[in-house]
């Protein structure tokens, strides 16, 4: 009897899969994600807007990440530095290592740590918040007390990381670079003015724009990413830490693909 | 609760602004750079080939960055025309007559474009003028002369490498003066030699400077042979008189010779006498006689004077001698 009924149960499952178990599962996660960055989207332009949220997740994101970000970004420059220095000493081209470091910062390394280390310490935690909210009901409770929680939970947490990661980045940028002048100014005594000079020299505006494009992008995808594994955490303890962990997985992984794409668009508008 | 949110937003603000002005600078910095923002006109030049030059490589003139390349164009059959952007406050310095020249910043480096030349007569550029283009050095060129500078390199080196194996091998003059110690020796006492010789070389050399000054000496005799055309006509004097001396002292000598010829043969007197034994041997046959015949001739003389006839007469010459004998002393006395 029980048999039976499993098999009643069993065939309209299998009926409903489309092409299989798990490419309908795929299939389902991506239609969910896009409903979601497009519920994003229609929520972000429609009043009431929780100014106090987005400026509490502000500072959140930005500020407090800001020493963090500081440190590495200074360590990172001088690091950097010194490890280009004997590829270009080969050549007797040490004088060019300020237009490397420039290039090389202002271009990739800059938005791409900003968004790495931030992704590990933001995106995981936005992760677990709302996941543990989800698994202890609290978006249900907001639900019922006409709070929409998409929009006070992830529409100023995705506005936060997409605005506060490009002031980041640019923080970030500085300080390698400063980072990097440290460096050289030890190694081949160049003078701050000298080295500032070089490094413009060496990047045209397309950089720069391109640096705030992709910050702007890895920090929706971080703050994206981050609420779309916490809103869709599974129940329990456990599901907590699953999304606090595949939202930094995914984040990163994401943020290099972005990087890969932003980088053939920005190559193909310099005309290389 | 309100006194930490305005914290919050106060703080997320400065963040924001701090974040804001760095992009800012960032930007005017580089627009700074590359001119962008400063009133500017438009150059242009022809070239036949700019060798890799891009919009955006900088326009230098004096060695001041004055500008950049705008825009690249194939121009006529297959030359570019390029578009630069130069700042208008250095407009009066570009003259009319100026070159532009495609250079590059390093040999690895960005090209650029370098303006150089024009004279105070011409009148300064206008915008948007042409300026005269002068067509870049070809690297390629450059390189094909080095290739070419290369392979000679290798066959020097070549070379160098079967001339030192021999060195080494001992072969050859100057390898066997490296390997061989026999030579080594032979070259050493060879040096040794060389060096006495020089020494005595020297020491000849001093005397002959002193010899040479002695004759160089004034008064000397060398000196006015050399100096005085006096001693000179009367030394070719002397030697004209001594070659006629010699002259006759041959004909002498001549005679002399026929004479002693003479006297070798017996057809003359004196021949006989040297080399007749038989008139030896008459000869003093005839002498002991003629010692004998006077010996007999005193003893007659003797015999003559104790004769009474004559005993008178050698008395009175005897007086007479002794009267000679006594005027010649009394002269003396006087």
């Amino acid at each position: 009897m029980n048999q039976s009924n499993n098999n009643n149960l069993n065939e309209p499952q299998k009926r409903k899969y489309v092409l299989s178990r798990r490419l309908d599962r795929a299939f389902l996660e991506l239609y969910n994600i896009y409903a979601f960055v497009a519920r994003f989207f229609k929520e972000v332009f429609l009043p009431p807007y929780e100014f106090k949220e987005i400026i509490k997740q502000c500072y959140e994101v930005g500020v407090r990440s800001l020493p963090l970000v500081s440190v590495t970004a200074f360590i990172i420059g001088i690091v950097f530095t010194n490890q280009s220095r004997p590829s270009l000493a080969d050549f007797g081209a040490t004088a060019l290592l300020p237009a490397l470091i420039s290039v090389a910062i202002i271009r990739a390394i800059g938005p791409l740590v900003t968004a790495i280390i931030t992704s590990g310490r933001v995106g995981s935690s936005i992760g677990a918040e709302i996941g543990s909210m989800r698994v202890t009901e609290q978006i249900d409770a907001m639900e019922v007390s006409a709070t929409n929680p998409f929009k006070f939970l992830v529409v100023s947490r995705v506005l936060a990381t997409t605005f506060m990661i490009p002031a980041l980045t640019m923080y970030t940028t500085l300080l390698a670079l400063l980072g990097g002048y440290l460096n050289v100014h030890q190694n081949e005594q160049t003078t701050l003015i000298t080295f500032f000079s070089q490094v413009f020299e060496a990047i045209t505006f397309l950089d720069i724009v391109a640096s705030s494009v992709k910050s702007v992008l890895f920090g929706f995808t971080i703050g994206m990413v981050g609420c779309y594994k916490g809103y869709n955490s599974s129940k329990g303890t456990e599901g907590v830490g699953k999304a606090a962990n595949t939202s930094v997985v995914t984040a990163m992984f994401l943020i290099f693909v972005e990087e890969l794409l932003v980088m053939q668009v920005i190559n193909a508008v310099r005309g290389i | 609760m309100g006194t930490a949110e305005n914290k919050r937003s106060v703080l997320v603000g400065i963040f924001v602004l701090l974040a804001i002005t760095i992009l800012l600078v960032g930007i005017f910095t580089l627009g700074g750079q590359q001119k962008r923002f400063s009133s500017s006109i438009t150059l242009t030049a022809v070239f036949d080939d700019v060798g890799g030059l891009k919009p955006g490589n900088n326009v230098w003139f004096s060695g001041v960055k004055i500008g950049t390349v705008k825009n690249i164009s194939l121009f006529g059959s297959s030359q570019v025309l390029v578009t630069l952007n130069v700042e208008e406050s250095v407009q009066e310095y570009i003259r009319e007559n100026a070159v532009a020249r495609i250079s590059s910043e390093s040999f690895i480096g960005n090209k650029n474009i370098v303006i150089e030349g024009g004279t105070q007569e011409a009148s300064p550029v206008e915008d948007g003028a042409r300026i005269m283009a002068e067509n870049p050095l070809d690297t390629d060129a450059l390189i094909e002369k080095l290739q070419e500078n290369n392979n000679n390199l290798v066959a020097i080196t070549g070379n160098l490498k079967q001339l030192t194996g021999n060195l080494v091998k001992g072969q050859g003059t100057i390898g066997r003066l490296l390997t061989d110690s026999t030579m080594a020796d032979d070259l050493g006492a060879m040096v040794a030699n060389l060096q006495r010789t020089s020494q005595n070389s020297v020491a000849a050399s001093r005397s002959l400077n002193q010899f040479t000054s002695k004759l160089n000496t004034p008064g000397g005799l060398a000196n006015q042979v050399l100096t005085d055309t006096t001693v000179y006509s009367q030394l070719r004097q002397s030697m004209a008189q001594l070659q006629e001396a010699t002259n006759s002292a041959a004909a002498l000598t001549e005679n002399l010779r026929e004479t002693s010829t003479r006297l070798n043969n017996e057809n003359n007197a004196l021949g006989v006498l040297l080399q007749d034994e038989e008139f030896a041997r008459n000869l003093q046959n005839t002498m002991q006689n003629l010692e004998t015949s006077s010996q007999k001739f005193d003893e007659n003389m003797e015999a003559l004077q104790s004769n009474i006839l004559f005993r008178g007469f050698f008395r009175r010459r005897d007086k007479e001698e002794a009267k000679q004998q006594e005027q010649q002393q009394e002269q003396q006395n006087q």
